[in-house]
């Protein structure tokens, strides 16, 4: 009898311990969340007259006076909308076009023995490893040298940023959608030549309905990517297509710092990344866990 | 391959084998759609990736600045120089590139140890099942998806002197007399350290769960039967199982980590100061705020240069095989 009492009581501090743990970690992810959440509900004046040194006047949880005007007012100081509507176009249009360039050259990859296709797949896993600032220089000249000599706008523009965050978001979503495609047996390819479809037929026919966990996973990280983005998108944008990563920075400035303004600015920021994700997050965790570790 | 073997077949029959040239040649035409389909993403990767490169190199070995960049093709070649005044410890610029190459070492042992660490811990906790499993997983993927932006802009929030929450219970605990000042000085790289391990364990430990669900659950049960304690198991049997996978992800986040912009740049600005200066911000001011071109192209070069030797590592350790299957 002792013994299985001892048990129980052991099996109870399991218990304890874990749901401890469980709590500790998401504490531990939430507090930031909760602390913008209530940032974004001060007033100005509160915040300014907070002082952590002063009893009575410290950063509180609950806002004294909680207030709408943060999010009525996001658009005032800063042009968040036009931020966000120009990272919506240039995080679209990236998502659009690496996913079809991905879609064609992982089917490439996964079903012929081409020659050339092994350094070509090495080249392809080596660029994703290059720092960013080494393209960074060559891209800004090139854009200055063509605004000049050609005519040719580039900078600050949508098509320009699209091509660039395109051609960064190809490297892992081809690898993605290519382990993708290798477990889709051959067998259908061939099934649909017998019934006579041709190449391009199997592949918009049979292998894109199977494909589409893949490709929203694809979609989606390249969309993420788009709307991510900082240090291109700090030197290649300007007044016409700033993106709200960098917008956001704007309510801090060296006159002022509207932290109350920001932190409703990053709720509105993050909510379509969530959302887009909390959708579709059964398909992008298997996909990026597969790009993570499989060549 | 009906087609591709159709393809084979008459070709083989129209042309005399000719050597291996003829053959290769005959490969080549036999997966022409293959190089159709791979043209557009090549040739994106030839205009956005390879071409800058060169041209990377090129800026590197010339004196292109402020007067020179609108025509830079035709701007002075120098040779080796703008490498020597990158390196050289006694200038004001080379000085700080050896300072931002020990700050991102540092930075990155730290944040990698640590959210390997806890990845891994929160990986085994969440393996098991109990109610609420996947709202947990769901919630703790929270700070990987959140933009960089958004989650570097609330830490700075949240470092404030005055109004931040670090300071409010660092007070409220009685650890310190003065509020500290976060952000500017030595203690700015310990900032970040933590905001961006608040904002990288997620994905590591999202890496691992997912190895240790690929772990068949019979050998877990084989070293139990052999008497194994928890902590046996955890050592003997799951670490080595996963070595695969957190060889992969720890070099895929040292690479990474050579690349830190984003956390620097938005929590402590342009010039995050010697101490948390870092070469991405470093590269960026000399380029786009002294208008260096080259020596900023020199600096990316020698970055390149050490991710080179890393990226080759990864490649090895994505070949290796792995010991699940060997078993």
């Amino acid at each position: 009898m002792r013994a299985t009492s001892a048990r129980r009581l052991r099996r109870l501090l399991g218990q304890v311990l874990f749901w401890a743990a469980i709590a500790a970690v998401l504490a531990f992810v939430l507090i930031p969340y909760g602390w913008m959440v209530s940032g974004s509900f001060k007033s100005t004046l509160e915040l300014q007259s907070a002082d952590v040194t002063r009893p009575g006047l410290e950063p509180s949880w609950i806002p004294r006076q909680p207030t709408l005007d943060n999010y009525r007012n996001v658009n005032r100081t800063v042009r968040i909308f036009d931020y966000f509507r120009n990272s919506l176009i240039i995080s679209g249009g990236t998502m659009v076009l690496a996913t079809s360039l991905a879609f064609f050259a992982g089917y490439a990859l996964s079903r012929f023995a081409f020659p050339g296709r092994q350094p070509y797949v090495v080249s392809v896993l080596a660029t994703q490893m290059l720092p960013g600032i080494l393209f960074l220089i060559p891209y800004f000249i090139l854009f200055t040298w063509m605004d000049r000599h050609l005519g040719v706008r580039l900078r600050d523009t949508y098509p320009g940023l699209i091509f660039t965050y395109t051609s960064f978001a190809l490297p892992f979503s081809i690898v993605m959608l290519r382990s993708f495609l290798d477990t889709i047996p051959t067998e259908l390819d061939e099934q649909a030549q017998i019934d006579g479809a041709g190449r391009l037929r199997t592949l918009f026919s049979v292998i894109l309905p199977l494909a589409t966990p893949a490709l929203a996973a694809v979609a989606i990280y390249s969309f993420i990517m788009g709307w991510n983005e900082v240090l291109f998108a700090s030197v290649l944008t300007g007044r016409r297509t700033k993106t709200i990563a960098i917008g956001l920075l704007e309510y801090i400035t060296a006159q002022e710092a509207r932290w109350t303004g920001m932190m409703a600015a990053c709720i509105v920021t993050t909510l379509p990344v969530v959302v887009l994700f909390t959708l579709m997050q059964r398909y992008i965790v298997s996909g990026l866990v597969a790009g993570a570790t499989k060549g | 391959m009906t087609m591709r073997a159709n393809a084979a077949l008459a070709s083989a029959v129209r042309a005399r084998p000719s050597g291996a040239l003829g053959s290769l040649w005959r490969r080549i035409r036999a997966n022409r759609i293959a190089y159709a389909l791979i043209l557009p993403a090549v040739l994106g990767m030839i205009f956005v990736h390879y071409l800058p490169m060169v041209w990377g190199l090129l800026v590197s070995l010339k004196e292109v600045n402020m007067y020179t960049v609108a025509d830079w093709m035709h701007a002075p070649w120098v040779g080796l120089q703008n490498y020597a005044t990158g390196f050289d410890p006694a200038t004001r610029v080379g000085a700080r590139f050896w300072r931002s190459l020990l700050n991102v070492t540092f930075f990155g042992a730290v944040t990698i140890t640590a959210g390997y660490v806890i990845g891994m811990a929160v990986a085994l906790l969440l393996n098991r099942p109990f109610p609420g499993q996947s709202l947990v997983r769901g919630l703790v993927l929270l700070p990987y998806i959140t933009p960089d932006s958004v989650a570097y802009s609330v830490w700075r929030f949240i470092f404030q002197a005055r109004i931040g929450l670090v300071n409010k219970w660092l007070l409220g605990l009685g650890l310190v007399e003065e509020p500290p000042i976060w952000l500017v000085g030595w203690r700015s790289i310990y900032a970040v350290m933590v905001a961006a391990i608040w904002k990288g364990w997620p994905f590591a430990s999202l890496v691992l769960l997912a190895g240790l669900q690929s772990i068949p659950a019979e050998i877990h049960e084989a070293a139990m039967i052999d008497g194994a304690s928890p902590w046996q198991r955890f050592w003997r049997v799951t670490l080595p199982l996963l070595a695969p996978v957190s060889r992969t992800l720890i070099l895929m986040s040292i690479l990474w980590n050579y690349n830190a912009f984003n956390q620097f740049f938005i929590m402590l600005g342009r010039d995050p100061g010697e101490a948390a200066d870092v070469p991405s911000t470093l590269i960026l001011r000399e380029t786009f705020t002294s208008f260096n071109f080259g020596v900023g192209s020199a600096m990316s070069v020698a970055l390149m240069i050490i991710m080179l030797v890393f990226t080759v590592l990864y490649l090895r350790a994505l070949r290796s095989p792995a010991p699940l299957k060997e078993m």
